[in-house]
């Protein structure tokens, strides 16, 4: 039902796909028709010098000069259409992917998640792809098939009229049997596409796993998901060949009967004296023009179809509705956050149920609590990564929303819990906003202690670290991320279990370096580690999505159990904490 | 070995486009019934489809020239029933063909994943996920439509060209080789120009895996270009490689059709030469005018197919340069073979030993230098150090990841190369830094690669997972073994896929159970958990704990300390805590 409505929405799609690139296309066609018009004057010269010869008119020297000129000119012309065609097509695909990645760069980070990156991918590669085949094949095969057909069948008509029409009688059979076979290709190509898309995220987590897989010595279950996997895409791929195995067999069937008609009831005509031998010759000629486009549409259908079924997929994304941010506000931030009983839903689950805290510009807190508690969430509303589904996210009065996003994440330093290094250059890494000066970026460096590190690398910063940042530490790529917040020189320091993977003695010479460099910064921690904190001006304690507990140190050291328990399982170790 | 992709050298694309397709045709062997039946069927229809223009032109010379519309009638009937013969062979002969072209797909992409999976995790560090994904999905893809689409054609048009070759000249020597003049022009061209157009469609699939690792790197990361407000970046770095690849595609468009106009006029010239040579020999008395008729209809049955041949040709040139691309990746092999055991020393009191280890990564600094240290069964190790010192390099080395550069990782006291890949990851438990999960539920990735326990309903798993102690981590899941979890994204915090993974490892009960930094982000009241979980292993179990928080190493019973390449023992957790509080950040 669903796939019914959807067809009919595109189908005016996918030529308006076509409406930028009028002139191109309008060149393209013209081009592909001027060609194949010299191509049906061919036979009719041919034709003409058969009808010579046999009335002893005869001339080789002006007939091979006519024939030379028009194959020239054919050339011209058909070299003239592959250019525009490369072009027209090539530019299609570039054009398609810039709007595609524009629409996803306005998106919010829920949406792209949401759309799934690895779909996102096959949307931007393949199904591009084969809308540019469409447009590089289809396209003027289209047209130049069509115009050959007609072409074909008015010169049939000139020639003898009674015999074309019995000829042209074939044409409604193949168009009819053509019909039935789109029909019901369709959906096989629309479920082709997902069983790729699958496909796909066997392959992309079998390469983002390898590490596991190789420790675990799954490989063989690797291979037989891929196997499972690969198995429907063949099965998919032979059903709809034998659509088509069909389809081209019947065409050259009903095509090849019209050689008989020509030669039955043509032959009747030139005995009957009613046709030249000559118009005979042309006519069996331009029944192999007929035929030939015929065939060929036959084997287009195969690539419209499936550019049918990927401009569908595309569309999609195309026509989602905007999700980013309207937001106009463009105050500097001071730091006064407020949260009004925020509740955050991802699907049925509540990941924050009611939340309300504030902090005071300035102030340094801390969020502790269990894993899965929704500390993260937390902070991704604070960056916009994700919206309340009820209540209000206030930063300086003004919710998150309403601020002009650019203006307001050049002023927020968020480090990410799970690392993030890009593969380019150390500096390009840290230096990852824009604005960001030479002074910014160098006290950054000091300030996340990395100075030293990069002064030991062959290139210092300009060394390319690889992607997924497999050349680094996990405490080397914190830090890294760390200097990429600081280097905005932010108002607002976000920090998601930044210590989790740096040593103790660092993490500490860190935050002092924080301290003193930025300073009045106001800072939002999630962390484990209450030995770190402890002098923190708030400390909020969260456990399933909600605010259990709340105040200084010495406060929830009196008023919650629960903190209580979390400080003494880390008591043995703050020993050596305070030491240093 | 270098596993790097991109930096290939030019000199394996050399290799001609014959010996290539024969390796293709190797790898399909199991198609070659297939492949020759519809080869029969093909010859079998190109027979009745060049049949056609024969009994034609016959019925002319004889019947219609001479008026006997009998005759005709009679040749009508034949024809009509070759015309169904043909029918029938061709709707075989599709099926056959198609059949052949999508299993060959099918082994194509089975070969490269099952290739893939043999690799070592090296090749997955030196190469660009996105670049991978496009080579196993694109360039077959490549493949797949030239198997697909252009394969029957291909070969039709190949065996019909053939065909009506063979006609042209058998029928008459001398107009026959008129005829076929502007063929052997289409072949010097083609000759000459197709090392250029595969190397400009090689050219185009490499930027084309770039704008995939563009695609895939900036996707994944997506959070941080919000947050950092560089979504304007994004459409840069997009627009440079969507530009890179538009201008080298163009180029590889253009030169695939270079060959289609030239094919056309050759086949036009050739007309035009049968009329001009069969009026020269009619006039000599060597030719009749029927027979000129269906010559010129048989020049058709010849050119015709050329014609589509072009763009085939083109086509062809496309695959076998994604086959190239591909065969780059099959002809890798894994540097971790394994090997017979040279050091054979028998019973082994400690269960993993470094004996003077060097290690470094491809094309990189030595990182570890000269290590030895041995580890015993049952006992719990703890390595410390400041960030950057070799942890992670060291616990890769136990586990096989790497081999090393020179020395021995011995493990029962027999090298550990020596060790099929089975029995040694048995043994070996390695919980990564970086925890994976697959898409699907909680229960199917506990159970991944586990399948002792798969056959076991959720009721019996509950079960085992409460012997092993793990059941209060499996209840911090809402709904428990069916829960939800996708691979990518933050349906699922880090915490609980470190769970995951934690549990997963613990329940393959291996004999060494490396965690490296494997509870980093999970809460210090659950992490007390994992630490009982852990005491409560079976009493042969060795654990090596990589850890930033004290807390967790305090139950070692030996501490080393790593820094700079050298793996040294710390003593007490006292001495451990002073090395480390005392050392420089970076190493």
């Amino acid at each position: 039902m669903k796939q019914e409505t959807s067809n009919q929405k595109k189908q005016p799609g996918i030529a308006s796909l076509l409406k930028p690139y009028a002139g191109m296309i309008f060149l393209l066609i013209l081009f592909t028709l001027l060609g194949n018009g010299f191509n049906l004057w061919l036979p009719r010269i041919i034709g003409q010098g058969v009808d010579a010869y046999t009335h002893g008119t005869f001339d080789a020297g002006p007939l091979s000069l006519k024939f030379s000129l028009a194959v020239f000119v054919i050339l011209v012309f058909t070299y003239l259409q592959n250019i525009l065609q490369t072009y027209a097509s090539e530019k299609v695909a570039k054009d398609l992917r810039t709007s595609l990645s524009d629409k996803i760069s306005r998106q919010q980070y829920y949406w792209v998640e949401q759309a799934n990156p690895s779909r996102l991918l096959t949307n931007l590669i393949a199904d591009v792809d084969s809308i540019k085949m469409y447009v590089s094949l289809a396209v003027a095969t289209l047209a130049s098939s069509i115009f050959i057909i007609i072409g074909a069948c008015i010169l049939l008509l000139i020639i003898n009229w009674k015999l074309a029409l019995a000829v042209m009688a074939i044409l409604p059979i193949i168009g009819v049997s053509f019909f039935m076979v789109m029909k019901k290709v369709r959906t096989l190509f629309l479920n082709n596409r997902e069983v790729m898309d699958w496909l796909n995220r066997v392959i992309n987590e079998s390469i983002l796993g390898a590490a596991l897989i190789r420790v675990i010595n799954s490989q063989q279950l690797e291979y037989n998901k891929f196997l499972g996997a690969n198995t429907r895409a063949l099965n998919f791929g032979v059903s709809i060949l034998r659509i088509f195995a069909g389809l081209i067999p019947v065409i050259t069937l009903i095509a090849s009967l019209g050689s008989l008609i020509i030669l039955v009831l043509g032959g009747h005509f030139v005995i009957s004296g009613s046709m030249t031998m000559g118009d005979y010759a042309a006519f069996s000629a331009y029944l192999t023009l007929l035929i030939f486009p015929i065939l060929l549409i036959g084997f287009m259908s195969n690539v419209i179809a499936q550019a049918t079924a990927s401009y569908q997929r595309i569309s999609a994304v195309l026509n989602a509705p905007d999700t980013s941010g309207k937001g106009t506000v463009n105050a500097s931030v001071q730091g006064n956050i407020e949260f009004r009983n925020v509740t955050v839903k991802y699907g049925e689950k509540e990941v924050l149920k009611n939340i309300s805290f504030s902090v005071k510009a300035g102030t340094k807190v801390a969020v502790i609590g269990p894993t899965a508690a929704g500390k993260t969430q937390l902070l991704y509303l604070l960056t916009g990564l994700i919206q309340p589904t009820s209540g209000e996210v206030l930063v300086d009065g003004y919710t998150v929303a309403d601020y002009d996003s650019g203006f307001y994440h050049n002023q927020v330093g968020f480090v990410f819990q799970d690392s993030i290094i890009f593969n380019m250059s150390i500096r390009e890494n840290i230096a990852f906003n824009q604005q960001v000066t030479a002074g910014s970026m160098e006290k950054a460096v000091t300030t996340a202690e990395l100075k030293e590190f990069i002064a030991s690398l062959p290139e210092k910063e300009d060394t390319i670290v690889s992607e997924r940042g497999s050349s680094l530490s996990g405490g080397q790529k914190q830090r890294v991320m760390l200097a990429r917040a600081l280097a905005l020189e932010p108002r607002l320091l976000l920090l998601d279990d930044f210590t989790a993977r740096v040593d103790t003695n660092t993490e500490k010479k860190i935050l002092d370096n924080v301290q003193y460099n930025y300073a009045g910064i106001t800072l939002l921690s999630v962390t484990q580690k209450i030995a770190s904190v402890e002098h923190y001006d708030q400390i909020l304690l969260l456990m399933q999505g909600e605010i259990i507990a709340g105040g200084t140190h010495q406060e929830l050291m009196h008023s919650s159990p629960e903190y209580v328990q979390i400080y003494k399982s880390q008591q043995s170790t703050s020993n050596y904490e305070l030491q240093s | 070995m270098n596993y790097n992709l991109s930096q290939f050298p030019e000199k394996q694309h050399r290799a001609s486009n014959l010996a290539a397709f024969r390796n293709l045709l190797q790898l399909i062997s199991t198609e070659k019934k297939n492949l020759v039946l519809a080869l029969a069927a093909m010859l079998v229809n190109s027979g009745l489809s060049l049949l056609g223009p024969f009994l034609i032109g016959y019925a002319i010379d004889h019947y219609i020239t001479h008026k006997q519309f009998h005759g005709v009638l009679i040749f009508g009937g034949i024809l009509l029933g070759a015309y169904l013969l043909a029918f029938l062979v061709n709707y075989f002969q599709m099926r056959l063909m198609g059949g052949v072209g999508q299993h060959t797909l099918f082994t194509l992409r089975n070969a490269v994943f099952h290739k893939i999976q043999e690799l070592p995790v090296a090749f997955f560090n030196q190469n660009k996920a996105g670049d991978l994904i496009s080579r196993v999905n694109n360039d077959t893809d490549k493949l797949n439509q030239f198997f697909s689409q252009s394969l029957m054609q291909f070969v039709s048009n190949i065996v019909t060209m053939f065909g009506a070759g063979i006609f042209l000249l058998v029928i008459n020597y001398r107009a026959g080789m008129i005829a076929l003049v502007p063929a052997v022009l289409i072949l010097i061209f083609t000759r000459v120009l197709s090392p250029w157009v595969k190397r400009k469609n090689a050219a185009s699939m490499k930027t084309t895996g770039n704008l995939s690792a563009e695609i895939q790197e900036s996707l994944n990361n997506f959070k941080v270009i919000i947050a950092f407000n560089r979504r304007d970046y994004f459409r840069k770095r997009f627009n440079e490689v969507n530009e890179t690849n538009y201008q080298t595609s163009v180029k590889a468009g253009l030169a695939n059709n270079v060959f289609l106009p030239f094919y056309a006029m050759c086949s036009s010239m050739a007309q035009l030469l049968v009329l001009a040579g069969g009026v020269y020999m009619i006039a000599k008395g060597e030719f009749t005018i029927g027979l000129l008729v269906s010559y010129l209809a048989y020049v058709n049955y010849f050119y015709s197919p050329l014609r589509s041949l072009a763009s085939l040709w083109a086509n062809f040139q496309i695959a076998m340069a994604g086959w190239d691309r591909i065969s780059e990746i099959l002809g890798l092999e894994s540097n971790l073979t394994t090997i017979e055991d040279r050091t054979s020393t028998g019973a082994s009191a400690s269960l993993l030993e470094f004996r003077d280890v060097h290690f470094g990564y491809p094309g990189g600094k030595e990182i570890l230098h000269n290590i030895s240290f041995n580890l015993e069964k049952g006992k719990t190790y703890a390595l410390v150090g400041p960030t950057g010192g070799g942890k992670t390099t060291t616990a890769s080395l136990i586990a096989r990841l790497y081999d090393p550069t020179s020395g021995a990782v011995l493990l029962n006291g027999r090298d550990i190369r020596s060790y099929s890949a089975e029995v040694r990851s048995q043994q070996i438990g390695f919980i990564l830094q970086e925890p994976f999960l697959f898409t699907g539920t909680v229960r199917e990735n506990l159970l991944y690669g586990n399948s002792q326990y798969e056959s076991y309903t959720n009721e019996q798993l509950e079960q085992v997972i409460k012997e092993a102690n793990l059941e209060k981590l499996l209840a911090l899941f809402e709904e428990g073994l069916e829960t939800k979890v996708a691979s990518s994204g933050d349906s699922i915090s880090l915490g609980q896929k470190q769970l995951i993974a934690f549990m997963r490892a613990v329940l393959r009960k291996p004999g060494l159970l490396i965690l490296d930094e494997a509870t980093a982000n999970i809460d210090t009241v659950t992490e007390q958990l994992l630490g009982e979980i852990l005491e409560r292993l079976p009493q042969e179990t060795t654990r090596v704990i990589i850890a930033h928080r004290l807390n967790t190493i305090e139950s070692a019973d030996e501490i080393f300390f790593v820094n700079s390449g050298e793996v040294t023992r710390a003593g007490s957790l006292q001495n451990a805590m002073d090395k480390l509080m005392n050392t420089g950040i970076s190493s």
